[in-house]
């Protein structure tokens, strides 16, 4: 029996595996780069959509007393926002450049779990877009981004609404989840000869720790949407008073979720900014252990401050002070992390081009944010700012000042090396300008108008209150951002346009291995696995006089995964027995769940023996 | 079949493959530590702090052995899986205290 | 991957380990395991909080009967063993003898959740059901989560003994197995915190 199995394997090479093109290949692919492109798209549509959200939102606050929007509009259109933008764009674009970067920076093929990549794509595209379709049926989630209970639960919200938002989550969470296994797995096993971990590159590390944190964290928001969901649609009594259910246990629950998933959001971040500060700089990155240190003692102690949240809870003294010292602890390895990229820019021969710009506009806003932070982890001061603008404040100033600024900063940086065709830089230039004017107009004075008592997710306000001006400010802040990021849009689609002609090293100044093969790369990245001799491997190389990276291994026949459509079909039957789940139609939710149990089966019982490709052939054609 | 190819007794000892006897002393350790935890309640005579302390430590040391012996974790090669489950445990004993202090007051 | 060097039809040492895929798996496997500790872990944290919440439901020394607890735990137990045994004739490359342990498995596991499913329909009879209270969604939730998990493992073995009558034992079905393996531990690892926590603590009070 044995033999039988391996006489099949040697006939491997043979195998013809069927190759789609167009469209097929976009939907059947489990090419990491490609992969990384698909949640480029579909996270920047989420953001346009988050973004034209927001924008709602801002015309509503214009003026007081404004009836722009319903009172009840406005709660759809904050929730949503929020949702979206954290879970919809702001975690696929981290995706994006996570799969578009990580293997070529440990030097490797592919990730570890190719098939499991497309299914993590998937899963979040479906889930999103079960969200989204709320808004054709008319019951939209309006509970917040927090979905708290009672407001989410049953008895107040009795509409379809906050279905939408758990099962769309929960599919959503799915690929998440596939998606940090896999990273954690890919950059545990898959590095390149002689890439220690301590000589990753910081975009790697951060992702990796990002990774451990998506692993331990998603399951707790599995748990919560679980009981939150059970209690909606089977009358459970997890969250429901009247039950013998209690409330705090869901604001538990959803921050020690929600916490890590802030850092989640912000450490790959860091580590966008480690390498555009690098190489802009022309220097090697300060303090590179202490780095690492950093975003591991980051991501333990961003277990231990989730109810920071909920300090106006009532937890009583010891809980709010533990956690207040836990969080302004977190400070100190944030602090290290600013002080080395103000280190390695120090001294060094820096060009600002549009990636550094960010970069650099990046770490006094982040400053700002983290700042804030810390007079929020104040328990006593937190009772004052709690619920109100300077709240809202801080959190833009983190997830748009940092984790917005250093995503536009990596896809400035990345984008030669993902399409083969540089940005303009002009264009580029005048999108940072905008949006960051506009991010701060937005969000500075909102710090005030906080101070000042405005309360957040209020539909309106009233005159003379002293939040006319203010508000005002904020609104045309936010239509510069959008100005900003159409500017963007219209570089993409010039880009577009123009020949694929970037260089292999397209800043000339590239430190990792990345940059060491051709823009964009071929399917298979490496036509040799290269050898690492030290950190920065290409740029050490390039120092030592060489045009190119040490092989590891001898040229030969590469193995590639097959692609396959069953990713796609998996997902579309989790978002058909979403709908039956929220609709209790029994039958529909079981033939959605049969439908993904069908594929699983068969990508069990089918293997997948992959196919060859000869580089040298490859070259021949070409 | 495939006893064809089985692996001879002289290649078994160069793997050190090994035995069934260390599983069978997990068994009946975890065996005997089950049957005391249920004993300490069925007897029912004693104050309920301690057969709560009783019932964990069982439990605990129970988990060790059979993630130890059965799950592999004792042997070479198991860095990772063990700071997988450890980290695992440190959130989880996080939101165990959170349950037990922080839900109700 | 490729099992290209084992043409001979030699298994290698640990054959679930040999080729690359096998290794990642075997990694990819344990860090799952890792969130689904944290998965149980929140599940547990819940009923921690909620287990005292009977209001008019039966109160658990009452509900739980110690014995039929005790005879699941007993079956549970075994089919670990089983599953010992099952990854120690793969290594010794004995076919019928894996299957063999593999079956036994399944039909421990088989025999568990048809206990779990009588004690569940004993239960709801009792008054004890999904929405009577706090306690009761959240000892559903837990327990049967753990059902699941348990019903997914013997389909999922199930489906194994069926490739390896069709496949055999070779470096891409060694990994399943392995897995399969460890996982069917897992189940029995989180049914200890569930007889300790839920039925013991509960019969305690």
């Amino acid at each position: 029996m044995a033999t039988h199995a391996a006489h099949a394997h040697a006939h491997a090479h043979t195998h013809t595996v069927k190759r789609y093109k167009g469209l097929m290949d976009w939907l059947t692919t489990v090419d990491h780069k490609k992969i990384g492109i698909l949640y480029l798209l579909a996270g920047f549509i989420f953001f346009l959509v988050g973004g034209l959200e927001a924008i709602l939102i801002r015309i509503q606050l214009m003026k007081p007393m404004n009836d722009f929007v319903a009172a009840d509009t406005f709660n759809e259109l904050l929730t949503m926002h929020g949702t979206t933008m954290i879970f919809l764009a702001a975690m696929p674009m981290l995706f994006a450049l996570m799969n578009a970067v990580i293997p070529l920076q440990i030097g490797a093929r592919d990730v570890a779990f190719p098939f499991l990549n497309a299914l993590g794509f998937w899963t979040f595209f479906f889930g999103g877009l079960l969200l989204n379709i709320s808004w054709f049926t008319g019951t939209v989630p309006d509970a917040g981004w927090t979905s708290y209970v009672p407001l989410a639960g049953p008895t107040y919200n009795g509409t379809h609404g906050v279905d939408y938002y758990v099962i769309g989550l929960q599919i959503a969470g799915i690929g998440t989840l596939l998606g940090g296994i896999n990273f954690m797995a890919t950059i545990i096993n898959m590095r390149a000869p002689g890439m220690s971990f301590m000589r990753m590159p910081m975009f790697t590390w951060a992702i990796f720790i990002t990774s451990v944190l998506i692993v331990f964290a998603f399951p707790v928001l599995t748990v919560g949407l679980v009981a939150i969901m059970f209690d909606r649609l089977f009358q459970a009594n997890f969250f429901e008073v009247g039950g013998g259910g209690n409330g705090v246990l869901w604001e538990h629950i959803f921050w020690v979720f929600g916490h890590p998933e802030v850092y989640i959001l912000i450490l790959p971040a860091f580590g966008v900014i480690s390498e555009v500060v690098a190489t802009f700089a022309r220097k090697r990155l300060f303090g590179y252990s202490s780095m690492v240190f950093a975003i591991v003692l980051i991501a333990f102690l961003g277990f231990m401050v989730w109810a920071h949240h909920m300090f106006t809870t009532g937890l009583g003294p010891v809980a709010n002070a533990l956690f207040s010292i836990a969080t302004m602890l977190i400070a100190v390895p944030t602090g290290v992390k600013i002080f080395n990229w103000l280190f390695t820019l120090w001294g060094g021969s820096i060009k600002f081009t549009t990636a550094n710009l960010f970069a650099v506009g990046f770490i006094p806003t982040f400053v700002l944010g983290g700042v804030t932070g810390v007079m929020l982890a104040s328990a006593p001061a937190d009772y004052q700012y709690h619920d109100s603008y300077f709240v809202v404040a801080h959190f833009h100033y983190v997830i748009v000042g940092g984790l917005i600024l250093g995503i536009f900063a990596g896809l400035h940086y990345w984008w030669p090396k993902m399409f083969g065709r540089m940005l303009n830089e002009g264009l580029g230039k005048l999108t940072f300008w905008t949006f960051f004017t506009g991010f701060h107009l937005t969000f500075f004075v909102q710090h005030f108008l906080g101070l000042l008592g405005m309360p957040r997710r209020v539909w309106t306000y009233l005159p003379n209150q002293g939040f006319e001006t203010m508000n005002l400010i904020s609104s045309i802040g936010a239509f510069l951002m959008g100005i900003g990021t159409i500017v963007f849009v219209v570089n993409v689609i010039i880009a577009w346009a123009k020949p694929r002609n970037a260089a292999a090293d397209a800043w000339e100044d590239g430190r990792t291995l990345e940059w060491s093969i051709p823009s964009p790369p071929p399917e298979y990245n490496f036509k040799q696995i290269p050898l690492v001799r030290g950190l920065d491997a290409w740029w050490k190389e390039k120092m030592d006089g060489k045009t190119a990276m040490t092989p590891a291994e001898p040229l030969g026949p590469i193995h590639m995964p097959s692609p396959s459509i069953l990713p796609l079909i998996m997902s579309i039957g989790l978002f058909i027995a979403g709908f039956g789940f929220m609709y209790q139609n029994h039958w529909v939710a079981a033939g959605g769940i049969l439908v993904t149990f069908v594929c699983m089966f068969l990508r069990s019982v089918y293997d997948d023996h992959g196919f060859h490709i000869d580089p040298e052939e490859e070259e021949v054609q070409a | 079949m495939a006893s064809n190819h089985s692996v001879s007794g002289e290649e078994a000892k160069r793997h050190k493959l090994e035995g069934p006897q260390k599983h069978i002393v997990a068994f009946v350790l975890s065996l005997a530590l089950t049957i005391i935890a249920f004993a300490a309640v069925a007897a029912g005579e004693i104050n309920t702090t301690f057969t709560y302390i009783i019932l964990v430590v069982m439990a605990l040391i129970q988990v060790f052995v059979q993630l130890a012996f059965w799950m592999h974790m004792k042997d070479r090669g198991h860095l990772f899986p063990i700071i997988c489950i450890l980290s695992g445990v440190f959130v989880v004993f996080a939101m165990v205290i959170m349950a037990v202090y922080w839900v109700w007051w | 991957m490729s099992a290209h060097q084992h043409v001979e039809g030699h298994l290698p040492h640990e054959p679930e380990k040999a080729t690359l895929e096998g290794r990642n798996k075997v990694l990819g496997f344990w860090i799952f395991l890792g969130a689904e500790v944290v998965l149980f872990g929140t599940l547990f944290s819940a009923f921690i909080a909620l287990r005292h919440q009977v209001l008019d439901g039966p109160h658990p020394s009452h509900l739980f009967e110690l014995p039929m607890v005790f005879a699941a735990t007993m079956i549970l137990l075994t089919s670990s063993l089983m599953s010992v045994f099952a990854v120690q004739a793969m290594h010794r490359n004995k076919m019928k003898a894996l299957i063999g342990w593999l079956f036994v498995t399944i039909i421990l596991g088989l025999a568990f959740l048809g206990l779990e499913i009588y004690e569940f329909n004993t239960y709801v009879s009792e008054g004890h059901k999904m929405n009577t209270s706090a306690f009761s969604s959240s000892f559903y939730t837990l327990v049967g989560f753990h059902g699941a998990h348990v019903a997914f493992g013997v389909l999922w073995i199930s489906l194994l003994i069926a490739q390896l009558f069709k496949k055999g034992l070779t470096v891409v079905t060694a990994p399943k197995i392995y897995l399969s393996m460890i996982y069917w531990h897992f189940i029995d690892v989180v049914w200890v915190f569930i007889f300790t926590v839920v039925y013991l603590m509960g019969k305690v009070g």
